[in-house]
């Protein structure tokens, strides 16, 4: 059964995380959008996106995060992205963006990166 | 059998004519919580052709693709799909039907994600590109399957 699209925010070690499940698509993307703008303006520092529940991302769910990567290095903050899933890394590798990001394959060692 | 350009072009709202074995229309109303309806004729249509998993992961992003590259922001209208799957490759037409114009912010999106999508049908299938009708535009992709023994 496919996951059920979610996205919260919370904070480990003062680092801020992004948890995002289920389908990042157009009707989705928006909501991740509005999560992250607001963690990125209220906190400092990195903010970790952790997408290992994540079952599909599409270029509208890329786009978001590339934003949201843009916004914070205008400010020198880094933002890492939590991939566990071979088919959703597979996503970042063919479009580029693994050399965009640091992306981990959990959220431990992307805390730790 | 191959869907020509011309077969595409005929009314979506003549239920006159003859279904074609093999193909699966859809139409949808522009509306983002939708395009799942597209994935889901994608991997149906993948699997019945014994595209095996990859392949229909890969067909069912590339689908969605497909239609964002043809939507291009656009919120009013409808899109009409049109699978022809056949043991050795699948063809999708995407067809946009309605007056609306392209909108900049692309139903939300943060960043220009034309690029995005073309790197992402450029890796996922052998064929794609925009197909023009009389008074309509779209895009066609076509996905071989992997030869595979036995």
């Amino acid at each position: 059964m496919e996951q059920a699209f979610g996205v919260s925010e919370g904070t480990r070690d003062g680092t801020s995380i992004v948890t995002v499940s289920g389908e990042v698509d157009v009707a989705t993307a928006p909501a991740v959008r509005d999560c992250l703008d607001q963690v990125i303006e209220r906190d400092a520092g990195v903010v970790v996106v952790d997408l290992t529940g994540v079952t599909f991302i599409d270029s509208t769910g890329l786009g978001v995060l590339i934003g949201a990567r843009k916004r914070c290095a205008d400010e020198g903050r880094d933002v890492r992205v939590v991939v566990a899933e071979p088919r959703i890394l597979k996503v970042f590798e063919i479009t580029g963006l693994t050399e965009l990001f640091t992306i981990r394959p959990s959220l431990d060692l992307a805390l730790a990166a | 059998m191959s869907v020509t350009a011309d077969q595409f072009h005929g009314d979506p709202d003549d239920s006159t004519a003859p279904p074609t074995a093999g193909v699966v229309e859809v139409t949808v109303a522009v509306e983002s919580d939708l395009l799942v309806l597209a994935r889901l004729a994608a991997s149906t249509v993948a699997a019945r052709s014994s595209f095996d998993i990859e392949e229909i992961e890969d067909l069912r992003l590339a689908v969605d693709e497909l239609c964002l590259s043809v939507l291009q922001g656009r919120r009013v209208g409808r899109l009409r799909l049109r699978f022809d799957g056949t043991p050795d490759e699948i063809e999708v037409w995407c067809r946009y039907d309605g007056g609306d114009e392209p909108a900049d912010d692309g139903f939300g999106a943060d960043e220009d994600t034309d690029g995005l999508s073309g790197r992402i049908l450029d890796a996922l299938v052998d064929e794609h590109g925009p197909v023009f009708g009389d008074g309509w535009h779209g895009s066609r992709l076509c996905k071989r399957r992997v030869a595979r023994d036995g």
